[in-house]
């Protein structure tokens, strides 16, 4: 009667000091209640802590251990159905969660078991953010199930169309599910948002339900090697004749002329002349157009021979950084980044 | 005169600036087509015929000189006016000059010249003093250039009662140099046109030059 009244009287007290405490310290209070033998008084602990919610809620290890305590205390109670729903809600939160075997006696490890075993969970468990190298390194997701489960995983882009089927078959207890960043075409997926689908199957409606994850693939550009500096002068000594004076010929051809046409108005008084200017000033300019011509550039074989070794190491240089280069693209990396997981939709 | 003066000293001065070199003759012979018009306000006429000529020049030490005669047959090509038709006459003119290179493309000379229109019954004589100037400009170094010269008589005489005025001209071709040689060939076109004094008209002479020319080291 004693133990009664101060489990009411601790009720009481811990209902009218709840708002102000927080999911943990109820986690704790419930605890050591039940570490006294405080049934009642832990069960009501145990229960507030895990109705918290956000920002307030139990962090999802805690949140087991709550699920744990209230089990034991609610099959010590007699109450073994309230603490078979405990255990199918902590199964379901994490199935590869176990209860402590020094802390909980066999009666509550066994029934967690057979809660565990009769219960059909399958979850799947992602690294936020993945970075590989396609074919040398493996982004891995992991299928956790309660019991056999046949399951299916594929990669799928975001509108359905199928990339991989990653993994077909049972799983036990839990699978590492690889895949080494290529679609089944042997190729690199392109950038955006794919779907990892886990499905048990045979679908049934009394067993897990479908769930995917959303995963952002975005190729990373490999780090490849700048192309060496072209060997330029004056390093290298000129290759070609310059330009200029071609351009001076021709120019120096076009004054000669002009100043022969123009020689009858600059010195006659009348600028009266016959025509026979006209030749000479054809001549000159001929003449320009032949300086033009002969002055194009051309190759300096004496300057082409002695810079040959120059532009050899330059090439070589350039080969084994086209080599490496080749080599880095060969081995693109990926970025996935990993959505949380969700529930799928049944297939039809 | 006193302009003269001092443009063959300045000329000289700035020629005989570069080192001691060793003297070089240069010898020139012309064939020409020439024109002649003749202005002299109460008639005018052209004349044309062939020519010929030449120069010799000899370099020393910088310095540059020379002489050149031409001479050439001129027939009347056309003729107006209250005078009739022109006669044929014979063009005679010699030249003297000394200067220098002052640059390597430019050549600086100055000299007496005189020039004769002879007819059968008269001669007209020109006598003028001169400074030429001539620019060089290469095409392919060692075979190919052009050159453009200009002149003007510093002071002039003619025996015309108009007499004199100015005289100026320029002349300006292509010369071609054959590889390793040392004769060269040259096209040239000239205008060379003298002002007779007071309201008097001018006399203009034109002449397309073929000419071919040695070098003596």
């Amino acid at each position: 009667m004693s133990r009664a009244l101060t489990a009411l009287a601790l009720l009481v007290a811990a209902t009218v000091r709840l708002p102000a405490q927080s999911a943990n310290d109820l986690l704790q209070q419930g605890v050591r209640a039940y570490q006294k033998l405080e049934y009642d008084a832990a069960v009501a602990l145990l229960r507030e802590s895990l109705l918290r919610r956000e920002p307030s809620a139990l962090p999802d290890s805690q949140r087991a251990r709550a699920l744990s305590y209230l089990a034991a205390t609610e099959l010590f109670q007699q109450q073994r159905d309230s603490a078979a729903a405990a255990f199918r809600a902590l199964v379901r939160l994490d199935p590869r969660y176990r209860p402590d075997e020094l802390i909980f006696p066999p009666q509550v490890t066994n029934l967690y078991d057979e809660v565990r075993r009769s219960t059909k969970v399958l979850s799947v468990q992602v690294p936020p953010v993945t970075e590989l190298h396609a074919r040398i390194e493996w982004f891995t997701a992991r299928l956790v199930t309660t019991s056999v489960q046949s399951v299916t995983a594929t990669l799928a882009r975001d509108d359905g169309t199928p990339v991989r089927t990653l993994y077909d078959g049972p799983v036990a207890d839990s699978l590492a599910v690889k895949w080494d960043g290529l679609t089944a075409a042997g190729s690199l997926p392109d950038d955006g948002r794919y779907v990892l689908h886990v499905a048990p199957h045979p679908a049934l409606d009394d067993g897990p339900r479908p769930l995917q994850v959303t995963l952002d693939i975005t190729q990373v550009p490999p780090d490849t090697l700048p192309w060496p500096a072209p060997p330029t002068s004056p390093t290298l000594l000129p290759e070609r004749t310059s330009a200029s004076p071609a351009l001076g010929s021709l120019a120096t051809g076009a004054v000669a002329a002009g100043a022969v046409v123009a020689l009858p108005s600059l010195f006659g008084r009348s600028g009266e002349a016959t025509g026979a200017r006209f030749a000479v000033a054809a001549a000159v300019s001929i003449a320009g157009l032949v300086g033009f011509f002969a002055h194009q550039p051309r190759p300096i074989e004496a300057n082409i021979r002695a810079n040959a070794p120059a532009r050899a190491e330059w090439q070589r240089r350039v080969d084994a950084v086209k080599t490496e280069n080749a080599k880095r693209r060969g081995s693109a990396r990926l970025l996935i980044r990993a959505g949380p997981v969700t529930v799928a939709e049944r297939a039809p | 005169m006193r302009t003269l003066a001092a443009t063959c000293a300045l000329m000289l001065a700035a020629a005989a600036a570069p080192a001691q070199r060793r003297p070089s003759i240069g010898l020139r012979a012309d064939a020409f087509m020439m024109w002649v018009h003749s202005d002299t306000g109460a008639s005018r006429a052209s004349l044309r015929g062939p020519g010929f000529g030449g120069e010799g020049r000899i370099a020393v030490n910088g310095l540059l000189f020379g002489l050149g005669l031409l001479e050439g047959q001129l027939t009347p090509a056309g003729a107006s006016g209250a005078g009739g038709a022109a006669p044929q006459l014979d063009l005679v003119q010699a030249t003297v000059f000394v200067g220098g290179r002052v640059l390597p493309w430019l050549e600086m000379t100055a000299g007496p010249v005189v020039r004769a229109y002879v007819t059968d019954s008269t001669t007209e004589r020109w006598v003028f003093w001169q400074a030429r100037a001539r620019v060089d400009a290469p095409i392919v170094v060692g075979k190919l250039g052009t050159y453009l010269e200009v002149w003007r008589a510093l002071a002039s005489q003619v025996n015309l009662p108009t007499g004199a005025g100015r005289i100026q001209g320029g002349e300006a071709g292509v010369l071609f140099q054959p590889p390793q040689q040392r004769a060269w060939l040259r096209l040239s076109y000239r205008m060379d046109d003298a002002l007779l004094g007071g309201p008097g008209g001018n006399e203009t002479m034109e002449a397309i030059t073929l000419s071919g020319g040695i070098a003596i080291p």
